[in-house]
């Protein structure tokens, strides 16, 4: 009986705070399952759509226009017209992930009974992308040449213009690398500097003469070098399981750059998130409500492409999409600058605004004392 | 006055915590501040060593303010706070290391120093073993010594030995005195142990809710309770008529709690036949009696009309940090 109410005044105990804590329990309860119904149904489980391809005509005949506007048909792909420099340019920019040339000659040699090649040049380093255009291509050919009574009088020619074989792993691995440095940031920022203002080593640094930003910036450095060291780890593993790396040292040393950048951006957004966190529950919150969808709606694990048209605002806000995309770039396509550029300026932004708002949260936390 | 303190004021959301306290350490002294949990002795620390900023009124350390020149003030100071503020996975020697470095010292000064340093708390042999191997005993020793490194003017030391068993604690009494004749520096400790602050102390300043009852050396306050001893007496009946008899004989009945009696009494003798007398008249008896030397404890009891062992009990490491994860 005695043991039986003992479980009861703790039980009764802990619902009370449970209870007097709305925000936690109902956020636990109800938020985060239908976030991550949310976000796994409609990020990975839907279509590829709206994949940009651009179109080089050489030929301006009925059947060379009823068979693009029977490959436009539908959510699938969206065409640009262009002339074959542009379309050069723009599948090197990421403007688009694809390239259809259409032959002279297209609409008399289907009518005089010949088969016709259609060359389709793709961007494979999103393999899923790659993978869903060819396969509307191979569908709308197969019934397009079925009112010839043939089989196969339109054939694609796929031409994979950054190497053919690049497999999910190589997709996955940029992101699982940016990913490292992310939640690694997490621990070794926010939850770093929780645990030493509890256990009061904070406060043997503040009694001695040391200066505050030095105190501040050590952690933050420390924090970053921390991330790097997890990131490069992650990096090697992948290599070593067969991950190829386009552009060589290079490519390594700007990967190394572009974890150093981004570090210090998630190192100062976890510090700044710290400052205001009291108990480990509201870190377990920030991770569920912030770091994971970051990760998420990165592009980390499957293109942007497939989510829902609602969602993609969200993942063009996070930085992490820039993480992921820079480093998948400089991976898979090699160093494209173009591309990179705006990459990098996006995430140096974030980094130094992070790193202001985390360390002056850091500094007004400390008291107020100089 | 190697610390010079006034008006100091310290409110967290308008309640107050430290109720503008003024007083002096002289160098070389070993000063203790005495009272119970929350009386404001940590906020005091905190102030003292630039954790905190005062709301108001300052204080001066070897002639820094602690408002003004904070960092003046940290190169003087050493403090070793209630919780043990020590990396365990590094060893002792690597831990003075660190702390040295924080001072601006290098490696070699720091190598330099340690030995005599662990000698003085007789930690030499773990000198290379992880903290985290450590009895808290060890790591209050280690501690010690450790703000010791810079050579400061003033250790701060916050309820040094709470939570530590009786022996190890006259142990850190011992060693606190080393350091104190040895290296010359000051002490400033807080407690809420009586004994702590009796055998400890050069002077004593009782603080509760943040307010200073008084300052004096041990010997000095507790003649201010009384001259002479004190009578305990606990009865079996009828004991609220029989303390009004003892007042009424004047005698100085210094407390009454049910059937537990206490008088000063500058001749004990006449006290105790007066005592027998009177419960005989009322046809009480006395369960025990016992005469004493007053202690501090009375002093507090004297200022405030509470025991401080009614609300001792430290608060233990593992308390401390549940209740700040909490709150
Ligand atoms: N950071 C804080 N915020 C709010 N109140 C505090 C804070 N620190 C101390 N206090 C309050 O100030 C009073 C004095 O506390 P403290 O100095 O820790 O006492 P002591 O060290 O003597 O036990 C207590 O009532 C305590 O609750
Ligand atoms: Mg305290």
């Amino acid at each position: 009986m005695r043991f039986l109410r003992e479980i009861y005044v703790v039980f009764w105990k802990e619902m009370l705070v449970w209870v007097n804590n709305p925000m936690l329990p109902v956020v636990r309860a109800l938020v985060f399952p239908m976030m991550w119904i949310v976000i796994f149904g409609s990020a990975f489980g839907g279509e590829v759509n709206h994949i940009p391809v651009a179109v080089v005509s050489q030929d301006s005949g009925d059947l060379a226009l009823a068979y693009l506007s029977m490959l436009g048909t539908g959510r699938t792909l969206e065409l640009k017209y262009t002339s074959p420099s542009e379309a050069e340019r723009l599948l090197r920019s990421r403007g688009v992930y694809g390239v259809v040339y259409i032959p002279a000659g297209f609409t008399e040699r289907l009518r005089s009974g010949e088969r016709v090649k259609v060359r389709l040049s793709t961007d494979e380093s999103t393999p899923q992308i790659a993978n869903a255009m060819a396969a509307h291509f191979a569908r709308v050919s197969r019934s397009f040449s079925a009112r010839f009574g043939m089989e196969d009088a339109v054939v694609v020619e796929r031409n994979a213009v950054y190497g053919r074989g690049v497999k999910y792993l190589d997709y996955l691995a940029p992101g699982v690398v940016m990913m490292t440095i992310l939640f690694s940031s997490i621990f070794s920022g926010g939850l770093n500097l929780i645990l030493d203002r509890e256990f009061g080593t904070l406060k043997m640094l503040m009694v001695s003469p040391i200066s505050r930003d030095a105190i501040i910036l050590g952690k933050i450095f420390a924090g970053v070098a921390q991330s790097i060291a997890s990131g490069v780890v992650a990096l090697t593993v992948a290599m070593l399981m067969g991950v190829h790396l386009k552009s060589g040292a290079l490519g390594f040393a700007l990967v190394i750059l572009l974890m150093f950048i981004s570090g210090f951006g998630f190192i100062g957004m976890s510090t700044a998130f710290a400052t205001r966190i009291t108990q480990l529950e509201q870190l377990m919150v920030v991770m569920q409500v912030i770091i994971m969808p970051m990760w998420f709606l990165s592009g980390g694990l499957y293109p942007l492409e497939s989510m829902p048209d609602w969602m993609r605002p969200l993942a063009i806000v996070n930085p992490m999409t820039y993480a992921t995309d820079a480093a998948r770039a400089v991976m898979i396509r090699g160093i494209i600058w173009e591309t990179l550029l705006v990459d990098l300026v996006v995430i140096s932004a974030f980094a130094i605004a992070m790193f202001l708002v985390g360390s002056y949260s850091f500094k007004k936390t400390l008291g107020g004392v100089k | 006055m190697i610390i010079e303190v006034e008006k100091l004021r310290k409110e967290f959301n308008g309640i107050v915590a430290v109720d503008s306290i003024s007083f002096s350490v002289e160098r070389g002294e070993i000063f203790g501040f005495l009272g119970p949990n929350g009386a404001g002795k940590t906020t005091t620390i905190n102030m003292l060593t630039t954790l905190i900023r005062p709301t108001s009124g300052t204080a001066r350390i070897a002639g820094y303010d602690i408002v003004q020149q904070p960092e003046q003030v940290r190169r003087r100071i050493g403090l070793v706070p209630q919780e043990v503020v020590l990396e365990g996975d590094l060893t002792a020697r690597e831990n003075l290391v660190f702390h040295g470095m924080l001072y601006g010292l290098s490696r070699q000064q720091v190598e330099s120093r340690i030995p005599e340093l662990l000698a003085i708390v007789e930690l030499e042999e773990r000198a290379d073993s992880k903290v985290k191997t450590f009895s808290g005993g060890m790591k209050r020793r280690l501690e010690l010594v450790k703000v010791l490194i810079h050579e400061p003017e003033v250790i701060f030391l916050d309820e040094p030995t709470v939570g530590l068993d009786p022996q190890t604690r006259r142990r850190i009494w011992e060693y606190i005195r080393t350091l104190n004749t040895e290296k010359g520096v000051t002490v400033f400790l807080t407690t809420h142990y009586m004994e702590e602050a009796e055998q400890l102390c050069d002077r004593v300043c009782i603080i509760d809710h943040g307010r200073i009852l008084d300052i004096d050396p041990p010997e000095r306050l507790k003649h201010k309770v009384g001259e002479g001893e004190i009578v305990e007496i606990e009865l079996t009946a009828r004991c609220e008529e029989f303390v009004k008899e003892l007042e009424e004989a004047g005698l100085r009945v210094k407390s009454a709690r049910g059937c537990r009696v206490s008088v000063v009494a500058e001749r004990s003798e006449k006290v105790l036949a007066e005592v027998f007398s009177l419960a005989q008249k009322l046809g009480t008896s006395i369960s025990s009696i016992s005469v004493r030397e007053p202690t501090l404890e009375d002093v507090f009891i004297h200022y405030t009309g509470r025991s401080i062992r009614d609300e001792q009990g430290g608060d233990t490491r593992i308390k401390q940090i549940a209740r700040r994860l909490k709150h």
